[in-house]
């Protein structure tokens, strides 16, 4: 690989010499620092180095239908919260892509998503410490009027080296109105793709597929403010390579999507049902962990950004879940007595997600278990959440969002603790997020957050209890902002663990560049983006975070 | 034309995968042709595991179904490791009292950083050193596959003679061609069949079998000199002769649970000494690949 980098930085170069006039460069730059002391209060544990880093720089040359980029990344050490195997510098991601005609070349690295990701999806989220960048080669062309293809070829990353599968894959989309030129209202999208894995495995015992093929359909529909999204899923065989009888599964895989909203002014319902039953794909069948994972469920929990919103988050179950969703958004009219004179903004927000009946599908010479397709009563209950947010400005000065939420989180399962260790936690959560402009360019922002929390059933631990946290941010706008927070949790059963969290962050920004500075502890515990999930440990020390862009 | 072209590369995509139909169960493993030497190569699977972990067990399942069908090719060794998953809960408590650890597993598991990375974790040989090292028991039958198919290097022979708790062990390696590098010998003791709590699954499981337990090692965990001279012939036998006394290594694990260990309580004795076996092994030190393993009962060797 290192070969590879080199020849596209002196490609690059050269690029860079022969079209300076017209050709542009852009690059964006992240550091993240972060120093680790020991705090055994907290369970922190200090780093034997001291200070650890993550940082990348990524540069992309364009110059009219050609472009190529690429990512240098360092990991001296990875912060604690990453997956170890991220260790060291490289040049990770490189690309070249051009098109020509409605054919798109790219040959080197590349994301690639089909549909909502159900069979495939390949990116990258720095928050979760995930990367999954294929590479190899990616065709799209438009084949006619509406009609566009993608293909690829490739194999995916993990940390700094690729897994062991090949993935082959073919998406098609046809929007209907365009290609038959239709005048209807109604307008219809439809897609279909398709997904090969191969990986060679010689098992004794058994037969396994070296090819493991997935496809999906979609369909979307859209009038005027009525939209309907629909996507069904199938994976076939993919057993493990044990030669353990009763622990390779031979079933296939399924899964759908299914959500249909209507939309106005001031006005907006959603209502949303997925399932997903062994549909886990890997970009290693031997491997476990989120580094190998290449298709996505998407969540259907609301995503809170509020710390204690999200301190017990849901994370989605590709293997086997259920669930639903409500949202309705409704906009009080300004002028009537409870919008005010800006009006008011509601949102109401309902999920529910339950095990499938018996587990997942399960087949081999000794079992062959199918769950029931739609089955909610009487099933293990993973995630509840009702919440409903209230958000206002009062006047020139004042603006609040007001949230309060109960969310039911099946700990044990969720976290892969033993049935009965924790249970399932009920909490009650009230967050009251208030701006006021002192005057022009100053804003204080406090958040007040409140969580009750109770075990559901007798379990053989304590969770930890009530919360309530507090947070006081001034921005002088545009250059300065200083924040201060403090997480309490005063409700725990065990009084050596009522402990503060407090937070302290101190930033600058001029222009493109952002520099912050930070000092404070980090409660163990889980973090979500989009349902896919990570542990972080808790920590001790001081952070320095640097973003810059040209 | 070129459409046409593009179709078929599409076509051809689709065509890429296989249903498998029952029954899936086709071979038994056919074995492994053992007549060509005098030693075949052995296998060392490692099993970091521990007495809370819930998944571990089938790891252990893992390593017996692959001990079936390669036969004593396959040698295991259960390392309880880590203040995690291995730590006892304290004598007040019914169940999970026993502690499992050793000084030699809690110094191996850190040097080669496994239960960090969450058990069961398991090395098969210690290939893939750094890095890819700690494999998931779905990774062992593909790397034992692998390992299968290496030359064997050196062959391993353990006698011993066993009088009460003195015991008298001797090893003896063969090159089995002209090599020369860092070699090194490990000897340590395992147990089988002790019976105790084990979380398996969803299960607590009082009476859960616990087999090639890592009890002690009879030389330090980075082992000793195979040969002083770092050129070996073809042929160069050495021996290394070591007494070992099982009750005082009993009271070693006792102390040490008792005193440096995390949240020890000293419950690490009991030893069957009728259950206890041999295990050698000799290492690469250059890159702490495992070259050749080899197993023996101590008192019915």
């Amino acid at each position: 690989m290192k070969n590879i980098s080199l020849g596209f930085i002196l490609f690059f170069l050269s690029i860079n010499i022969f079209a300076q006039n017209n050709g542009e460069i852009h690059g964006d730059f992240d550091l993240n620092m972060q120093s680790y002391i020991e705090d055994a209060t907290i369970n922190a544990v200090a780093a034997d180095e001291i200070i650890r880093n993550n940082s990348f720089l990524n540069i992309i040359f364009t110059k009219n239908n050609f472009s190529a980029g690429l990512r240098y990344e360092s990991y001296l050490n990875a912060l604690l919260d990453y997956d170890d195997d991220f260790k060291g510098n490289g040049i990770p991601y490189r690309f070249a892509t051009y098109s020509i005609e409605g054919l798109e070349v790219t040959a080197g690295n590349f994301y690639e998503q089909f549909g909502s990701g159900l069979i495939f999806r390949s990116y990258e989220e720095k928050g979760l410490g995930i990367d999954n960048a294929m590479d190899g080669i990616r065709l799209k062309y438009k084949l006619l009027k509406g009609i566009s293809l993608k293909t690829f070829i490739g194999k995916s990353r993990t940390y700094f080296t690729y897994a062991d599968g090949i993935f082959r894959g073919i998406d098609g989309e046809i929007d209907l109105n365009e290609t038959l030129e239709l005048q209807s209202k109604t307008r219809y999208i439809f897609g279909g793709s398709f997904i090969s894995r191969y990986q060679q495995r010689n098992n004794p015992v058994f037969e396994l597929p070296q090819n493991v093929g997935l496809y999906a359909g979609r369909l979307n529909i859209i009038n005027g403010g009525w939209n309907y999204y629909g996507e069904y899923a199938y994976k076939i065989n993919d057993p493990v390579n044990s030669i353990q009888e009763d622990a390779v599964n031979y079933a296939s895989g399924n899964a759908f999507t299914s959500s249909l909203t209507f939309s106005k002014r001031g006005f907006g319902i959603t209502g949303e049902i997925h399932r997903a039953d062994n549909m886990l794909l890997l970009s290693d069948r031997d491997r476990i962990g989120k580094a190998y994972i290449m298709n996505y469920i998407p969540t259907l929990s609301k995503p809170h950004a509020y710390t204690l919103l999200a301190l017990y988050p849901c994370a989605t179950q590709a293997m086997g879940e259920l669930g639903v969703q409500l949202d309705i958004f409704y906009k009080i009219k300004k002028g009537s007595l409870l919008g005010g004179k800006y009006g008011t903004k509601l949102n109401l927000n309902f999920s529910r997600i339950n095990g499938l009946n018996n587990g997942n599908s399960f087949k081999n010479d000794l079992t062959n278990h199918e769950p029931i397709l739609i089955s909610f009563k009487g099933e293990e209950l993973y995630f509840a959440d009702i919440n409903l947010e209230v958000n206002k400005k009062v006047n020139k000065r004042i603006r609040y969002n007001f949230v309060i939420a109960n969310q039911t989180y099946n700990k044990d399962f969720l976290e892969g603790k033993t049935p009965g260790e924790y249970g399932v936690i009920n909490s009650t959560i009230g967050v009251l997020d208030l701006s006021y402009k002192i005057k022009k360019g100053h804003t204080l922002r406090m958040e007040v957050q409140t969580l009750i929390a109770k075990q559901l059933e007798t379990a053989s631990k304590k969770e930890e209890g009530d919360w309530v946290m507090a947070l006081a941010e001034y921005t002088i706008s545009p250059n300065w902002f200083f924040t201060i927070q403090d997480m309490y949790n005063y409700g725990n059963d065990d009084e050596s663990k009522r402990l503060h969290y407090i937070n302290i962050n101190f930033g600058f920004l001029k222009g493109a560049n952002r520099f912050s500075i930070g000092y404070g502890k980090k409660r163990e515990g889980i973090f979500c983006v989009g349902g896919v999930c990570k542990l972080v440990p808790s920590s001790n020390g001081l952070n320095l975070n640097i973003t810059s862009s040209f | 034309m070129k459409k046409i072209i593009y179709s078929l590369f599409l076509l051809s995509i689709i065509s890429s995968c296989e249903v498998i139909e029952g029954p899936y169960m086709t071979g038994n493993g056919g074995g492994v042709d053992t007549n060509s030497s005098q030693y075949v190569k052995n296998i060392l699977i490692e099993d970091f595991t521990g007495h809370l972990c819930q998944n571990c067990p089938d790891a252990a399942r893992e390593l017996e179904a692959i001990h079936d069908l390669y036969g004593s090719q396959i040698i295991g060794l259960a390392l309880h490791v880590g203040s995690t998953f291995a730590r006892p809960y304290p004598l007040s408590q019914p169940k999970f009292t026993y502690d499992f650890r050793t000084k030699w597993g809690e110094e191996l598991d850190g040097f080669f950083n496994i239960s960090d990375a969450g058990l069961p974790k398991g090395m098969i040989n210690r290939i893939d050193y750094p890095g890819d090292h700690r494999k998931n028991k779905g990774q062992w039958l593909a790397s034992v596959q692998q390992e299968l198919d290496k030359e064997v290097v050196f062959g391993l022979n353990i006698n011993s003679s066993f009088d009460g708790n003195n015991s008298i062990i001797d090893i003896s390696t063969d090159a089995l061609k002209d090599i020369s590098g860092d070699y090194k010998l490990v000897v340590c003791l395992t147990e089988n069949e002790i019976t105790n709590w084990q979380k398996d699954g969803v299960i607590e499981d009082e009476n859960y079998i616990h087999n090639h337990v890592l009890r002690s090692l009879i030389t330090s965990a980075w082992g000793d000199d195979v040969s002083l001279s770092t050129n070996i012939s073809n042929g160069e036998s050495y021996t290394h002769n070591y007494s070992v006394n099982l009750a005082d290594l009993e009271n070693f694990n006792i102390d040490y649970s008792n005193n440096t260990l995390f949240q020890g309580n000293g419950e690490s004795g009991g030893w069957n000494q009728n259950n206890i076996s041999i295990l050698a092994y000799i290492y690469d030190n250059s890159n702490y690949e495992i070259l050749q393993v080899e197993y023996a009962s101590l008192a019915t060797n």
